[in-house]
């Protein structure tokens, strides 16, 4: 279907177009071609930094709604408790690591780009990103006149001393995996004081995304930080600034009055540390905290349905990947993964585990939320018969495994359906539930039993891209191949696949690759479930992401 | 004379157990899987950021050296630095050991004067009914586990009636009173797990007592019932009490972990928790000690007030 505008909008059309890049036209293009819709084109065009002036002007030439409005504004000056995870250890900017730790460090800092709550990437501190022809340097314009808490100006100085320490291999940075083979610290450049940037080691047509909020280490402090300090002065340019932190106890900050984004409206926000989710639903219901930081469907029940709480629901690609070895045991003929497969009911999963709210998985990375996921590849559903003829045909009747998983949320329940399932057609799985410590070891083969088992379930977070997904478990040299998956058309697809620029090619590739991993089943994605936060019923404005920063900008209650 | 030397070498045998529980934890230490690194990065973290990272926190060391180095420095007086938080150990220790004693204190404030007097009231009236529901009580209380009672309390008190705090984390810079107020639900839990112990004891004390020679000798002298009561009876029937309280102050002490998570307490059994779990050595070290040496000095003081209150001991050991 195709969208093309009348005469006057065609000529509005053509004046936004100017000086724009071949690549950014391309995406108007297929927008005006109908080809891709309101979302992907958001998606894709934010990737490509169109600005939000400029793509909600072609929206609207073709009948479309623009981005949201401005949230209306709530009362000022309310103090926002919000609950969460304990953090691990100290708040520093190169080593955060887990849940507890991100929020503290987001709460005072901004990113280049904030990926938002629909995977649409919005300007920060960047306020324009633009690639070269094929993806391989890429230019962010940084904002004027943003100052740190401490009255200094940031500049493009202070950007590249930030991301160059996260990318340095020596300073134990959480950020090095993901910037592996992506980015190294000598690519980062100042242009000038208002300019970076960045000469991938790759091409790489979702770069915005490794300095946007899904790298939760990205936060822009000034240059001459010492990051194993930071916990005591937490210099940034977010909305808010340090006022006290203790260690496993909790902070308060207090709003910064001279941020670049205008003041923020709640006055004060305090974080409170908690070992455990229960205390924290319980503190919500009983008007103690505002907003809790994510809640699980298995942890929060309270919570579902009660009018003394608001569920914050975002679609996410947050998922499980059942692995199964390609190489040795039972699982080495494809036709036996497969036919295990065939044998799960999905919907059922969804709805049981999660209450509904998840998503379908199809054996591939490609979450139903990524724009460039192929739609025209058939869904997996069960199917027993099949499932059996698949068996007979390798030569079976019956198959004996081990599941191996941990301790955690569904994990369990879900290791219990996957042997109920297994059972239909023969494949006789005992169950091995250990410690998420256990679980992972010391995270290299032969010394973990993630890596080392025959047959697994391992949780994995939520993702703005599926680089990770698609590189660290699947690829031949991939650091957490627990499937032990090699396959040297899959390697050049995905190498393919993160190169290309446009999203037409992305698209291409994707399904390719989708295919594929139908065909061979190294793991199961059964299902990619929401993210969930909570806050009280009179709260609102709370912005939330699937990494599980809160930005608390416009809150009020 | 006798009972300092006593003390003295209860003292010196007390070093002896804290020094062979550090080498425990250090052991102990050695067959958990990970390392500090990797604790902190996480699972999903590169081999060479995790290298990186314990390299800068000195914990690459061979383990034997990371033992004598703490060592050394705790005969200075030093319980080093935490890798995890990296900043010295001490001040965490020092915070967590006030607030768990607070909790300690308060719970101990209720449950003592609460089982000895239900226990003594049930032991004079044996085999009537206020006997029987002091009985069916401490025997059924104590069976309940903290994660229940502390649920049930806190969703009566907390959440539907709002009475108490629902934290046990007072706002800085709060009075005692604001204190106590957040501990109150916080201690209920171990409270009725204690009351229990406690009560029993008092009672069986109680009863022995009550059917001793002594007491039968003072009544028959014709004292008057309480003075029968207060210096013959519970002075002798609280004795064994008395030791059951200060085992009860250590396990109270290391072991409220479920009741320092639920109530986000910052207590030392949840330090020695967190400790263990990001192989944190020094923090895990100094807690672990600390817990102990509490434990010992509790039954140290324990035994001496035993001692002290029952006249063959204190007889005996002048002799």
């Amino acid at each position: 279907m195709s969208r093309l505008p009348n005469t006057t909008a065609f000529k509005i059309l053509e004046r936004l177009r100017q000086d724009r890049s071949d690549l950014e036209n391309n995406a108007i293009d297929q927008l005006l071609t109908g080809r891709i819709d309101r979302r992907a084109f958001l998606r894709h065009g934010s990737r490509l930094g169109l600005s939000a002036a400029l793509m909600s002007s072609a929206l609207g030439t073709v009948g479309l709604m623009g981005l949201r409005p401005a949230r209306a504004q709530g009362a000022p000056g309310a103090t926002i408790r919000v609950a969460q995870i304990t953090p691990s250890g100290a708040i520093n900017p190169v080593t955060v690591a887990d849940q507890g730790g991100l929020l503290p460090l987001q709460i005072v800092g901004d990113f280049l780009v904030m990926d938002g709550p629909d995977l649409v990437l919005r300007p920060m501190l960047a306020t324009e990103w633009t690639p070269n022809e094929d993806g391989t340097i890429w230019t962010f314009k940084l904002r004027e006149g943003v100052k740190f808490h401490d009255g200094r100006t940031m500049s493009a100085d202070d950007v590249v001393a930030s991301i160059k320490r996260l990318a340095d291999p020596a300073n134990g940075s959480n950020a090095l995996s993901a910037f592996k083979g992506v980015l190294s610290p000598e690519g980062i450049r100042k242009v000038d004081d208002l300019t970076v940037e960045f000469s991938l080691e790759a091409p790489n047509g979702n770069f915005p995304y490794y300095v946007s909020t899904d790298n939760y280490n990205a936060i822009i402090v000034p240059a001459d930080t010492d990051p194993a300090a930071f916990e005591g002065s937490m210099i940034a340019t977010g909305p808010f600034k340090r006022e006290s932190y203790t260690p496993k106890v909790g902070a308060t900050y207090v709003r910064n009055e001279d941020y670049w984004g205008g003041p923020a409206l709640p006055s004060r926000i305090e974080l409170n540390f908690y070992d455990d989710l229960q205390p924290q639903v319980l503190g919500l219901l009983g008007g103690q905290i505002d907003v809790i930081q994510q809640v699980n469907v298995q942890g929060a029940r309270p919570l579902l349905d009660n009018p003394a709480a608001k569920i914050l629901r975002l679609k996410a690609n947050t998922h499980r990947q059942v692995h199964m070895k390609t190489q040795s045991g039972p699982f080495a003929d494809k036709r036996i993964r497969e036919a295990m497969a065939l044998t799960i009911d999905r919907q059922k999963l969804v709805d049981g585990l999660f209450q509904g709210m998840a998503s379908v998985g199809n054996d591939s990375p490609f979450a139903p939320v990524f724009p460039s996921t192929d739609t025209t590849v058939p869904q997996r559903t069960r199917d027993i018969d099949k499932a059996k003829a698949l068996m007979a045909e390798a030569g079976v009747s019956t198959v004996d495994t081990t599941l191996t998983t941990m301790q955690m949320q569904e994990l369990p329940t879900l290791a219990t359906l996957l042997k109920n399932f297994g059972a239909e057609i023969g494949i006789n799985i005992n169950l091995k539930i250990e410690d998420v410590g256990a679980y992972y070891g010391d995270a290299v083969p032969g010394k973990s039993d993630w890596l080392d088992s025959e047959f697994g379930i391992t949780d994995y977070g939520h993702r703005g891209t599926p680089n990770v997904f698609l590189s660290a478990p699947l690829l031949s040299t991939g650091t957490w191949n627990s499937a032990n998956f090699s396959n040297p058309t899959y390697d050049q697809l995905v190498a393919d696949y993160i190169a290309a620029v446009d999203l037409e090619t992305q698209t291409e590739i994707a399904g390719k690759i989708q295919r594929l991993l139908l065909d061979e089943t190294p793991i199961i994605f059964p299902y990619f479930y929401d993210y969930l936060s909570a806050t009280g019923p009179t709260v609102s404005g709370v912005e939330t992401t699937a990494m599980g920063q809160i930005f608390l900008n416009q809150a009020s209650k | 004379m006798g009972l300092l030397r006593t003390i003295g070498r209860r003292l010196a045998l007390g070093l002896l157990t804290l020094f062979l529980l550090s080498i425990v934890v250090f052991l102990g230490t050695q067959v958990l899987p990970g390392n500090p690194g990797r604790a902190i990065l996480g699972p999903l973290a590169d081999a060479r950021a995790v290298a990186a990272l314990n390299e800068q926190l000195g914990a690459n060391r061979p383990p034997v050296e990371i033992y004598l180095d703490w060592m050394g420095n705790m005969l200075q007086g030093d319980l080093g630095q935490s890798y995890t938080f990296r900043q010295p150990v001490a001040p965490f220790i020092g915070a967590a050991l006030v607030n768990s004693l607070k909790l300690v204190a308060v719970i101990f404030v209720m449950v003592v004067p609460l089982g000895i007097g239900a226990g003594v009231i049930a032991a004079l009236n044996a085999g009537k009914t206020v006997d029987r529901i002091v009985s069916i009580a401490s025997l059924s209380l104590t069976v309940i586990p903290e994660f229940v009672s502390s649920i049930v309390l806190i969703l009566v008190f907390a959440v539907f009636l709002r009475w108490l705090p629902l934290t046990a984390s007072w706002p800085p810079g709060s009075g005692v009173l604001v204190q106590i107020q957040h501990l109150i639900l916080p201690a209920l839990p171990l409270v009725i797990v204690l009351f229990g112990y406690i009560a029993r004891m008092a009672r069986s004390g109680t009863i022995e007592a009550l059917s001793a020679d002594y007491t039968r000798t003072a009544i028959l002298k014709g004292l008057p019932w309480r003075t029968v009561l207060n210096r013959h009876v519970l002075r002798n029937a609280l004795l064994p009490t008395i030791t059951v309280i200060a085992t009860q102050a250590g396990y109270a002490l290391g072991g409220l972990v479920v009741v320092e998570t639920l109530f986000r307490y910052q207590g030392i059994g949840n330090l020695v928790l967190t400790a263990a779990k990001g192989k944190d050595f020094a923090m895990l070290q100094a807690g672990v000690l600390t817990i102990g040496a509490f434990f010992i000095l509790v039954t140290l003081i324990a035994d001496t007030l035993v001692v002290m209150l029952n006249p063959r001991l204190r007889a005996g050991l002048k002799r």
